[in-house]
Parts: structure tokens; sequence; C-alpha cells
């Protein structure tokens, strides 16, 4: 287990390389930072604001529907709301929470490293997600905000039928957003490849960074179908182009294929990063090894790549041949073998081991319970007459609420848990932690599923409002309650985590006895990470506690401390041996400042103004250029 | 762990793997284009409409061979860089720079003359032609801004960082041809 290390044997190491690598403080450190622990913070704070707009979003539809024919939000507003609120919490909560504010943070100390391998660009992945945020939300405090669904099916979102700025904000904004996430994942994706610790080769990779590196991949392929659709419904509302206007040539089919080549990866892009997390806290709460360690990996590798095949699932309603959907819906029944393949292992490294019901497990288990029941109603929609009967009411909403939310965000949300401790070196309340656990699980049972049950009895989704006489009012009144008490529950969470910010007992470097290297370092970790550069021998490198006490006492040898700057090495992709010695940047003007000039760039191609875009793109080009004209001394 | 100048790396570079990276998602980018040209095709009864003129397609197919012509001497010049021969590196980058210029060059003029034929507005089949068109050029443009960046830091000698972008254009250059020649096929594809 974890080395206990009482008076610090290390200190002197550590002191000089803590004067290495602290940041500058206060503001504009932040603005600076590099330190992919920091950004992470960012990260995390910034979704959690994001998280709490779609959250309040959610309750003020819920209100509305509470009875028949509210008056809560008017039919435009209510139709903003739902359109923000599934842009939040795909575009501005889950996948930011997960690949920038968990990746972000933890993969650099799951592998050993001591920095993502562009510490630059992963600042300016930020701030770039940050600008397209508030682009985005601009729209909705001017009362402008997008209003044509998350997924903007034309022709209601072309000019014709959206003539206002509001579909202008989605198209651009998420185009804005692409390329943050874009640039997160490649850096992603090389930080996995070479800046592992030696000796961890691939198969000793942590499970949680295969989830990710699936991702990663993922995304790289996921992102230039939605760029595309974006781009053409662009260049039609504002030059005329003919796309998607069946009466020119063009067809609304070809977005729906084009969002969905997108839009279905997503899902597992979503998903994963949970079972990520949950590969993550089982083995340590259950106390033994993940069971079947290699298929679980390749089965999230897998569910990856079998996500890019099954897109038209969502367009079984749309009149496409039966052959086509046939194929699909084939498809959409085989990616249940390698989900399922989790399922298993993760039950069975559960029941094989000694679980400690602590509050990350409960959310990891009340996460498969979730995606059971979710999964279950999935496989339900691959039988297409039972597809084409409930597409676009609420049994769908159903469904991907229960992936969404249960599947995705209770990983997360007992993934905040679990690290906690590292982030801020003290322990939550883990009764409160607990209470918090049951008030979300019945929350969330209580809210989504009465939804089957209106879904079936035919209400439809995306409608401000419904008759008295129709008998979906009570269920829609349980759903209601239902979302009070699943706030209440999240609430409750905040509360915790905020007090025990400030007053929880100090944790130690690892409570939980964790597996994975990041419980090998103070909580929370130094701006350096590790004292020296940990060597690995499996895929519990922190249950190898002849291999920690060896980094201890090559630390206090002085031996491969890498402290004559901001050193890290990498180490060759396939079997992590040694390979080279990186000098990492520091704090940098040039990310936020590119991100600005970005962001002016999509303002005015908002409103218009063409070349004034095309002068702040020359500006955004300048930045680039005074950002790489001082070479990273021994970079290449 | 060795110090880090008493062997060679084994691995290719972080940048150049970044680069290769960046190069899969345009390439999908590219894919989806191309597949959104034909899906369209597919669905028209006249490809293309009537009134509009089957691109002549002798000229585009010798600019493409330019184009892959154009990445020999880049690829080469990553080679030479690696041995750390500055002078042949950017001599090589300066040959290849010029044949894709003049590549570019004769397509902004083909694509001005087919604009007075028709336009993007002229019903799908304008609309992907010319968002194609302009995408692969755009593309070929933005190589031309890395090979000059990359001239202008070779003038100050080689260094690492210097080597893997010299690297890095002729990646880009593979790729910038290998669309090339797919947009083009694309474009003078039989009706």
């Amino acid at each position: 287990m974890a080395v206990e290390a009482g008076p610090n044997p290390v200190q002197p190491r550590s002191e000089l390389l803590e004067r290495v690598w602290t940041e500058r403080r206060g503001v504009f450190g932040w603005l600076t930072t590099t330190d992919h622990k920091r950004i992470g913070i960012l990260y995390f704070v910034t979704t959690i604001l994001f998280f709490a707009a779609g959250g309040v979003e959610a309750v003020l539809m819920r209100t509305q529907l509470a009875k028949p024919e509210g008056t809560v939000l008017s039919p435009e507003a209510y139709d903003q709301v739902f359109t923000m609120h599934g842009i939040t919490m795909i575009f501005f909560f889950v996948i930011p929470m997960t690949t920038g504010a968990f990746g972000n943070y933890l993969l650099p100390l799951m592998i050993g490293a001591r920095d993502m391998a562009f510490p630059r660009m992963n600042a300016l992945s930020y701030w770039i997600f940050l600008g397209s945020g508030l682009f985005v939300y601009t729209s909705l405090v001017i009362g402008k905000a997008p209003n044509a669904g998350w997924f903007d099916y034309v022709p209601l979102g072309n000019k014709t039928y959206s003539p206002g700025p509001n579909i202008d904000f989605y198209a651009l904004g998420l185009l804005f957003n692409g390329i943050s996430t874009l640039l997160a994942v490649i850096n992603f994706i090389v930080t996995m490849f070479k800046l592992r610790a030696p000796g961890m080769s691939l198969n000793r990779m942590p499970l949680f960074c295969y989830a990710f590196l699936a991702v990663s991949f993922a995304l790289v392929f996921a992102l230039p179908p939605l760029n595309t659709a974006l781009v053409f419904l662009e260049l039609d509302r504002r030059i005329g182009t003919h796309f998607y206007d069946a009466a020119q040539g063009g067809d609304p089919v070809l977005w729906q294929h084009l969002f969905w080549l997108f839009g279905h990866p997503e899902v597992y892009i979503i998903v994963l990063p949970a079972f990520g997390i949950a590969t993550a806290i089982i083995p340590t709460f259950a106390k033994r090894h993940m069971v079947a360690f290699p298929l679980v990996a390749l089965s999230e590798v897998l569910v990856a790549f079998l996500g890019f095949g099954v897109w038209v699932h969502h367009m079984f309603a749309v009149g496409l041949p039966t052959v086509t959907t046939i194929y699909f819906a084939a498809a959409s029944l085989i990616i249940v073998i390698p989900s399922a393949v989790q399922i298993f292992a993760w039950i069975t490294t559960l029941v094989m081991g000694r679980p400690e019901f602590k509050t990350p497990l409960l959310f990891i288990i009340g996460f498969i319970l979730w995606f059971i029941l979710g999964g279950l109603s999935g496989i339900m929609f691959a039988a297409i007459p039972f597809d084409q009967q409930t597409t676009d009411t609420y049994f769908v909403v159903a469904h991907f609420h229960f992936i969404i939310f249960g599947a995705a965000v209770f990983p997360i949300l007992g993934g905040i848990y679990f690290w906690f401790p590292k982030l801020t070196g003290r322990m939550y309340h883990e009764r409160w932690g607990q209470v918090s656990f049951w008030v979300t699980l019945v929350g969330t049972g209580l809210t989504f599923f009465p939804m089957h049950i209106v879904g079936l009895l035919g209400m439809p989704r995306r409608q401000y409002t419904y008759a008295p006489d129709r008998g979906w009012t009570g269920l829609n009144l349980l759903e209601t309650v239902g979302s009070y008490i699943l706030t209440a529950g999240l609430l409750i969470m905040a509360a915790n985590l905020i007090w025990s910010r400030f007053r929880g007992p100090a944790s130690g470097p690892d409570p939980f006895r964790g597996d994975t290297l990041e419980w090998s370092i103070p909580s929370p970790p130094p701006a350096y990470n590790f004292v020296v550069i940990p060597t690995v021998s499996s895929a519990y490198a922190n249950w190898d506690t002849e291999d920690r006490a060896q980094d201890v006492r090559r630390a206090q040898r002085g031996e491969g401390l890498l402290a004559a700057g901001h050193e890290t090495p990498a180490s060759t992709p396939m079997d992590g041996r040694f390979d080279e010695l990186l000098q990492m940047p520091s704090n940098s003007p040039w990310p936020p400042l590119l991100a600005l000039t970005l962001l002016l760039v999509f303002v005015f191609l908002l409103t218009g103004h063409v070349a004034t875009a095309i002068v702040c793109g020359g500006a955004a080009a300048a930045v680039l250029g005074a950002w790489h004209w001082r070479e990273p001394e021994g970079a290449a | 762990m060795s110090a880090p100048s008493s062997r060679a790396r084994a691995a290719v570079p972080n940048g150049v793997f970044a680069v290769g990276l960046f190069i899969a998602t345009e390439g999908a980018l590219f894919g989806t284009l191309i597949a959104s040209y034909f899906y369209l095709r597919f669905n028209s009864t006249r490809w293309p409409p009537a009134g509009i003129p089957r691109p002549d397609p002798t000229l585009p197919l010798v600019l493409a061979a330019a184009l892959v012509l154009a990445a020999v001497p880049l690829v080469l010049a990553g080679r030479a860089a690696r041995s750390g021969r500055r002078g042949r590196a950017a001599a090589l980058v300066g040959a290849g720079t010029l044949v894709q210029a003049g590549y570019l060059a004769v397509q902004i003029v083909l694509y001005l003359n087919d604009l007075d034929d028709f336009s993007v507005t002229s019903g799908a089949y304008g609309s992907i032609y010319f968002t194609l068109l302009f995408a692969d050029h755009a593309h070929v443009a933005a190589g031309l801004l890395l090979n000059g960046w990359v001239l202008a830091r070779l003038a100050g000698g080689l260094s690492p960082y210097r080597v893997s972008a010299v690297r890095v254009v002729g990646w880009y250059a593979c790729f910038v041809a290998t669309v090339g020649v797919l947009v083009t096929l694309t474009q003078v594809s039989p009706s």
C-alpha cells in the first residue's frame, strides 16, 4: 500500500523542486497558468457554474410542466430554456467536466508525469472553452438563445423558420467550443502515449486512462462531422447556399446524418469517462484488482469504435430504406456486448472483493443501476417499430437521462467525492456524503422513471405545456417533485464539500488506499507532482509497496530529481521506456490572449462584420507567431 | 534514467505526434465533405444541374499531380534537417513552396472562372462544389504560411524545435497532396 512517510525524508529535494515549479500567485498567475492542476481546477469551477445554470433551466422546465397549462415560461422562453439545457449539459458540463477537469487534473498524476505534453495548449483549450461558454450564454442574457433543440434540426434551424441570431449563436458557439475540445484531446493522446512514467507500458496504464484515451480518439474523429454540419448551416443561413434546402437539390436529412455521426459517438464520449471513473473507484473500495483488466480496457476502446457505426438509430422515424435501418439496428445491439463486459467486470470485482460502501462507491453503484436501466431501454430502441412508436416522446427523454444523468453524472459526483481529498487535502463529511447520495438517487428515480410512462402514454417532448385531460398530470407532478429532491441532493453535496474544504479533517496523501500514482504524493499535490519520477511495474502502481519505497530512497539520494528546470521525461509510446528529457514551459500570457482574439473573430462573425473578423483572425495569427517566436529550450 | 544527450530519441517527437493527430482530424473533415458531396449527388436526378457545365478534368488532374510532386521536396527537407543540413533543408522547403504557390495561384484563377459560370447559390451542386474546393485551397494556403514560417526560422539556424517544424511541413504537404487528389477526383468524377 502507499508509503506513509512521517517526517518528510525528502524535504530538501522537494523544496528545490518547489522553487523551480511554483507558479506566480494572484490573478495574473491564474490567468497565465500552465499547470495542469490549476487548469483542471479552472475547468472544474467553470463547469460547475454551467452545471448550475443547466440545473436552473431544468428546474424551470419541470416547474412549468408540474401542472397542465402552466404559465411559468412562455412558449418561446421554454424553447430557449430546453435548448440551452441540452447544450449546456452536454457541451459545457459533462464533456469539459470529464475531459477538462478530471482529465487535466488526474491524467498526468496517474501516469507519473509532471504536466501535460503541451501545457500552453492546455491553457488555450480552457480559455477557448470559457470564451465559447460566455459567447453562447450571452444569447440567453439578451433573450436570443438557441431555440431549436440541442440537435437543431433543419429546416427549423434555417433562416426561413429561425430568422433571428439564436441559431447563429448555436452554430458559431459550438464551432468555437469544438476548437477547445480538439486541442484538449490531442494533448491527452500525446500525454498518455509519451509522458508515462518509466516502466508504465501500455498494458500497465490505469483503466481510467484507457477510457480517456478512447474518448480522445473518438473526439478526434467525431468533431469533424459536427463542424461540417455547422459550417453548412451557417453558409445556408448567411450566404444562401442550399445544403439543406430540398427545393434546390439539398437535403435536410444530410444535417441529421452529419449531426448524429457526431452525436452518437458523443453518447459514448459522455459515458466512457464515467466508465473510467468507475474503474478507478471500484478496485480501491473493493480492495482488489479489477476483474478482467484486459477485457475491460479492450471494451472501453471497442465502445468508442463501435459508437461510430450506430448513428442512424436516431433516425429510424425519418423514412430511410429498411435495409439501412436494419443494419443500424443490428449495430446498436452489437455495442451492448462491450458495454455488458464492463458491467459484469464491475459487479464481479465488487462481489469478489471486500467492498467498503463509502460515498464514492455508493455513487458508482447508483451509476451501475442507472446504466443497466438506461441500457435496457436503449436496447428497446434497436427494435425499429418500437423506436418509431416512441420517437419524440418522453420515453426517449427518460432513456437518455438515465444514461446521461444516471450513467455519466453519478460517476462524476462519485469522482468528485473520491478525489476531493486529493484536491484539497481535506476529507469530506462521510455521513452527509451518504445522505446526499440517497437523496440524489431517489430524486433521479422520481424525476426520470415516470417519464417512461408518460412517454408510452404519448406525451411528446419539447412542448411547453399539455392539456389537463390527457392523463399526464399526476406523473408530471411526480417528476417535478423528483427534480426538486434531486436538486436538494446536489445542494447537500455542495454544502458538504464547501464546508469540508475549510473545516474538514486533514486527509493525508492516501485516505482510501487508492491503487494509482496520484495517491502516492501529498494532498494537495505539489506544483511539481513527483519528487522523483516514479518507476512502475504494474497497473496498480500505488499498491506496489517496494516500488514506492524505492522512489523515496531515490529521492533521498537525489537521484533523478530533474530539477534543472521544468523537466519531465518522455517515454516510448508502447513499452514506456525512458526516451528523452523535456523542458516544459511555465506561466504564459499567450493562451488567454489568443483565446480572446479568437473570441473576437466569432463575435464579429456573429454580428456579420466579416472584414473585422478577418482582421481579428490576423491578430490571432500574430499572437500565435509571438507565442512561438521564442522556442522552448531543447524542445522538439 | 540516462542523460538526455547520451542517446538518440527513439519515438516520434511530441510536436510531430500532435500534428499527426491534427492531420487525422482534418482528414476526417475532408472525408465528411466528400461524403456530403456524394450524398447530395446521389440524391439528385441530374448532376451537375442543367445549365452548369461539367468540369473539364485535364487541368485539375495536372494540378493535383503537381501538388503531389510538391510534397517530395518537402518530405526530403525533413530528412535533410534531421541530418543537420540546414541549407539543403531550406532549399527543399523553398522548392516545395514554389510549386505549391503555383498550384494555388492557378487554382484560384480556375475558381474565379468557375464563379463566372455559376455560384455557391446555384443549388446544392454549386454549394458543395465551391465549399469543397475552397476548403482544399484554404488548406494549401495554410501550408504555404507554415512553409514561410519554417523558412524564416531556418534562416536563424537549426534547432531540435526547427527540425520538428521541417518534418511537420513535410507531413502536412503529404496531407494536402492526398486531399488535393481526392478532392480533384471528386470534382471531376463522372456524372
